[in-house]
C-alpha cells in the first residue's frame, strides 16, 4: 500500500510513501522501488491520497 | 612521440615484469578491472554479520548480493569463514529443505551496473569475453550452475560448474564469449546480472549451456538441487570477480584494496546512518533540514527515517545527492535513523 505526499512548496507532488516502512520513494524512472510502485498501479490499484 | 607493441615485456633481471616510471604494475595492483562490487564480502552495512532470511524479495546479505527463496527456510549472512587470502565471505544455510517445483527458486544475485559494463560492448559485434571466477564452499557436491542475464532478462547464459569436495574452498572460473545481440544497458540501470543457482525449479531453467539464449533462464535443468532440498544445507562464496578477457587473474576488489574505497563504491547504492541531524528554523515556526550523501548515488534513493519533533511533514526532497524536510509548525524538528537505498 501507498500514499501520496503532500503538493510541495513548488507546487509539484514528488514522492510517494510506502506504508509498509513508511519509505519515501522519488519519482525517479531508475529507482526499483518507483519501478515496482508503478507496477502495483498498473494492476489497478490506487494509492490513499495526501493529507491536507 | 613513439611507441611500442610488444607481448612480453621483461625486465633486465630476468623477472617477468618491469618498472615503468618507477612502478611496477602486477595482476594484483591494477585496481578497476573487477567490475564485481564487494566481491570479496568485507562491507555489510545493512546486517552487520547478522542472519538474514530469504523471501520472495530481494534480501540483501553483504553489500550488493541479494538472495530470494520460496523453498523451505534459507538464511544468509556475512560470515568470517573464508579461504587464505580472504576474511569473509557470504554463507547462505538452507535451515529447512523443501521440496523443488516447477516454481521454486532459491539463488544468490548480484547486479553489475551499465556504466560499469559499458566498455564491453555486449549486444554489439565487438562484444568482449569476459572472465568470471569465485571462491566456493559447500556441503553439498557436484553440479551447481551460474547464470548471466541482461536487465529485461531476455538474454541469459547459463554454465555448470562442480564442487568436487564437501566443505572445501575451492575456485572457480568460467569464461563467456561476449554476447553480440540483445539489449545491454550502457547506463545507470543493469548491466550484467549475475545469479548463482541453489535450487530454481522447471519454470528458470534450461538445459543449454555455454551458450547465449533469447530468453530468461537463470540456471541448468542439469544442476542439483540438494542444496534446497537438505536442512542444514550450507553454501559459502567469495573472492567473485567479473573482469575482462579470457584469464582468471588473481581477485582484485573493485576499490583496488582499501576499505575506504570499497565501502565508497557500495555506498552509491546503499548506506545508512543513526546519528541525529537537525533541522533549521525555516520561515515562521517551520524546520527545514538536509543530509547531503556520502556519495553520488545510482539514483534518487527510497529513503526510510525518522523524522522526531511535532509539526505536519511538508515534503521531503529526494535526488541523488541529499535528502531534505520540509515540517511546517514546529522548528525544532530532527532526522536520524535514516536508510538510503538506490540499488539496482
Amino acid at each position: 500500500m501507498y500514499k501520496l505526499t503532500p503538493i510541495n512548496l513548488e507546487g509539484v507532488q514528488n514522492n510517494v510513501k510506502r506504508l509498509s516502512d513508511n519509505a519515501c520513494i522519488p519519482y525517479d524512472p531508475a529507482n526499483t522501488d518507483y519501478q515496482a510502485y508503478l507496477e502495483w498501479l498498473a494492476e489497478g490499484n490506487t494509492p490513499e491520497p495526501a493529507e491536507e | 612521440m613513439s611507441s611500442i607493441s610488444v607481448n612480453t615485456i621483461t625486465d633486465a633481471s630476468g623477472g617477468t615484469t618491469t618498472s615503468i616510471n618507477g612502478y611496477t604494475p602486477t595482476v594484483s595492483n591494477m585496481a578497476g578491472r573487477n567490475r564485481i562490487i564487494n566481491g570479496d564480502m568485507r562491507i555489510d552495512q545493512r546486517n552487520a554479520g547478522a542472519s538474514v532470511t530469504f523471501d520472495g524479495s530481494n534480501k540483501y546479505v553483504t553489500d550488493r548480493f541479494f538472495g530470494f527463496s520460496n523453498v523451505g527456510t534459507t538464511t544468509a549472512q556475512q560470515s568470517t569463514v573464508a579461504p587464505a587470502g580472504f576474511n569473509n565471505s557470504l554463507l547462505v544455510t538452507q535451515t529447512t529443505g523443501g521440496s523443488v517445483v516447477s516454481s521454486s527458486y532459491v539463488a544468490l544475485q548480484h547486479r553489475v551496473e551499465g556504466f560499469n559494463t559499458a566498455d564491453l560492448g555486449w549486444g554489439t559485434a565487438s562484444a568482449q569475453t569476459v572472465t568470471l571466477s569465485f571462491w566456493v564452499r559447500s556441503s553439498i557436491t557436484g553440479a551447481f550452475s551460474v547464470a548471466l542475464n541482461n536487465s529485461a532478462s531476455n538474454r541469459s547464459y547459463v554454465s555448470n560448474y562442480t564442487i568436487n569436495s564437501a566443505n572445501t574452498w575451492e575456485q572457480k572460473t568460467i569464461t563467456v564469449l561476449g554476447d553480440t545481440s540483445g539489449a545491454w544497458l550502457t547506463n545507470n540501470g543493469i548491466g550484467i546480472s549475475l545469479v548463482w543457482n541453489l535450487g530454481y525449479g522447471s519454470n528458470f531453467t534450461t538445459s543449454t549451456l555455454n551458450s547465449w539464449l533469447g530468453s530468461g533462464a537463470f540456471g541448468s535443468t542439469t544442476a542439483t538441487t540438494a542444496f534446497a532440498t537438505t536442512s542444514g544445507a550450507t553454501f559459502q562464496v567469495t573472492g567473485v570477480q567479473l573482469e575482462a578477457g579470457s584469464v582468471a587473474t588473481p581477485f582484485c576488489p573493485a576499490g583496488g584494496g582499501s576499505y575506504g574505497a570499497e565501502l565508497a563504491l557500495c555506498q552509491r547504492y546503499y548506506w545508512a546512518m543513526t546519528q541525529i541531524v537537525y533541522s533549521c528554523v525555516y520561515g515562521s515556526g517551520n524546520s527545514m533540514g538536509q543530509i547531503w550523501f556520502p556519495t553520488t548515488m545510482r539514483a534518487s534513493p527510497t529513503v526510510v527515517s525518522v523524522l522526531g519533533g511535532g509539526g505536519t511533514l511538508n515534503d521531503e526532497y529526494i535526488n541523488p545527492h541529499y535528502y531534505g524536510w520540509y515540517v511546517t509548525g514546529d522548528t525544532t524538528v530532527n532526522c536520524t535513523d535514516i536508510k538510503v537505498d538506490a540499488e539496482l
